[in-house]
């Protein structure tokens, strides 16, 4: 078996404790667990590229490791001021 | 299997065990600030190895590229987004960011 198809299914597994605790957690918490979870979608699709041999999945990746940054400080910022 | 193979495995191995370990910590941990220090290995160590496992199997030079790019790019944002992450949990926790008199006398 491809390891990098073997690693994207393990990494796969990594996000189900991040939507236990982002489904029943509480909201700092919460955000927390998504955080984490786009860091390892991140990883997911460069291993998912690898394995597939589609350098333009990497293109998926690099764009969610942008996005996933002003998301959470705008996420961050709301829950400090007034959610 | 080839020694670059090899090194390939123990990469990826590493760099995902990092990242199960570390939603494993956030699922078990009993506070936002405990959860937190997880997410530093998170977009650092595991990013860096998975880097490197691309560096050592990809033949082409843009996935290299592309590879260190998303790392550098994780290795950079983590620590903006766990501070950012600590502040607004501690402004809702406390209602004020900066510590009092007796608060900074209870740390000692």
């Amino acid at each position: 078996m491809n390891p990098w198809l073997a690693g994207t299914g393990v990494l796969l597994a990594a996000l189900i404790p991040c939507g236990i605790v982002a489904v029943r957690a509480k909201a700092m918490d919460r955000l927390v667990a998504v955080e984490l979870a786009g860091t390892i979608t991140t990883l997911i699709l460069v291993a998912l590229a690898q394995a597939l041999g589609r350098p333009a999945v990497f293109d998926l990746a690099l764009a969610l490791a942008l996005l996933s940054v002003p998301a959470a400080l705008v996420f961050a910022h709301f829950l400090e001021r007034w959610l | 299997m080839s020694p670059r193979m090899v090194l390939v495995v123990v990469l990826l191995g590493f760099g995902v065990t990092v990242e199960v370990l570390c939603a494993l910590g956030v699922l078990l941990m009993r506070n936002s600030f405990d959860r937190l220090h997880y997410l530093g290995p998170a977009t650092l160590l595991g990013p860096l190895a998975v880097a490197a496992a691309v560096l050592v199997d990809a033949s082409d030079t843009q996935a290299r590229i592309k590879a260190v790019l998303i790392a550098l790019i994780l290795l950079a944002t983590g620590p903006i987004l766990t501070h950012a992450t600590a502040r607004a949990a501690r402004v809702r926790q406390f209602g004020r960011l900066h510590t009092e008199e007796q608060e900074a006398k209870v740390a000692k």
